[in-house]
């Protein structure tokens, strides 16, 4: 009836085996999805301190120069602190598009869950 | 420092590993000493070598264990470089790989009882930051001359002198990133040995209870093997995202 039966046939177990390996393949597991989230946390936090004591250091060195002690002290570790939290929210926003650290979440079948990542923010 | 061993109490010393000391007696520690630092960066390159030079060299099309090894290292750290920074991103690959190596090997070599583990120290891993981050910024003003500063201009922001002080942020947050390059690295290798550490006194202290200890110990250490892997992943891939960064800058 059908014009190639074997055609046919080579497609249906095409489509067996393709279903079949997608069943196969292992999903990531929990425990390393859980510590690469917390291996990212704590990049997070680094980046966030490493900004704070960053703006520390030069504002504490800008004030011994000038001996005018608190001003340039408050000043930079405020602005250590926002750098440390634009650092970290690269870190978020890579995470985000799966890149870099956060494609270690993805399993080997592309984007699947990113931690609470909500698409429409920037 | 070095903590001695007293019979009958907790021997803890969990951070006694981490001491520089020079391999043919004597305390000082020059710059020329050959150190047990030495001994185990020395020691990473020559498995580093023997993995990638030795192991391929039969070029077999059926490869053999130590050739696919190297090759799907090669692979997959090359697919990676390809993804992120595209095909500009190529040319300095090699760089990217043998910091990812050097820093792969080093981290499990510490894992062997009794090792050294340079990457836990400091030292150690910022002077790898540190020659990343030099190594990008050189790159990026060779590549785009003043206009690299442009990574450091937001001009999307309403007045010159948000401008300025968003200026400022960018300049912090780019010192930032070689600051938690190295920390994290080093920090991550560091709690992970001195945990081992501790655990290892309390199975000492315990007696027959020490089984409950010595189990721990085998799930820290696996951990501990992933930790190693990860950290080296994540290194070499946060250098090619600052690489990227000095490629394209602009926001």
């Amino acid at each position: 009836m059908s014009e190639d039966p074997f055609a046919e046939r080579l497609k249906r177990l095409e489509d067996r085996i393709e279903r079949a390996r997608a069943s196969r393949a292992d999903p990531p597991s929990r425990a390393a999805a859980k510590f690469t989230q917390s291996s990212l946390a704590w990049r997070m936090v680094t980046e966030l301190v490493a900004g704070m004591l960053l703006g520390l250091g030069v504002g504490w060195g800008l004030d011994s120069l000038f001996g005018t002690l608190p001003v340039f002290l408050v000043l930079f570790v405020l602005l250590g602190f926002a750098a440390g939290v634009r650092v970290m929210m690269r870190t978020a926003a890579e995470v985000r598009m799966g890149k870099a650290e956060g494609a270690l979440m993805r399993g080997p079948s592309g984007a699947k869950k990113t931690g609470p990542s909500r698409p429409g923010e920037r | 420092m070095a903590g001695e061993y007293v019979e009958g109490e907790f021997n803890i010393h969990p951070m006694d590993q981490f001491q520089v000391i020079p391999l043919f007696g004597g305390t000082e520690v020059n710059w020329y000493t050959p150190t047990n630092a030495t001994l185990w960066m020395g020691l990473t390159v020559v498995v580093v070598s023997l993995l990638m030079v030795a192991g391929p060299r039969g070029r077999a099309l059926v490869p053999s264990r130590a050739q696919s090894a190297a090759e799907v290292t090669y692979g997959f750290v090359r697919k990676m470089v390809e993804d992120i920074a595209g095909k500009e991103g190529m040319k300095y690959f090699p760089y990217i790989f043998t910091l990812f190596l050097f820093i792969l090997f080093a981290n499990l070599l510490a894992l062997i009882p009794y090792s050294f583990s340079p990457t836990a120290h400091i030292a150690v891993t910022a002077v790898l930051a540190l020659a990343v981050f030099i190594t990008v910024t050189a790159i990026g003003f060779i590549k785009h001359g003043l206009g690299f500063f442009k990574l450091f201009w937001v001009s999307s922001a309403p007045t010159v002198a948000l401008r300025i002080v968003l200026a400022v942020i960018e300049v912090i947050s780019y010192f930032v990133r070689p600051l938690s390059h190295s920390i994290r690295l080093a920090g991550n290798l560091m709690a992970g040995h001195a945990v081992l550490k501790v655990f290892a006194g309390f199975a000492g202290a315990l007696g027959v209870g020490a089984v409950v200890p010595i189990i721990a110990i085998t799930a820290i250490f696996g951990l501990e093997l992933l930790v190693a892997c990860i950290q080296a992943y994540v290194f070499a891939i946060l250098t090619v995202v600052y690489l990227n960064d000095a490629l394209h800058p602009g926001h």
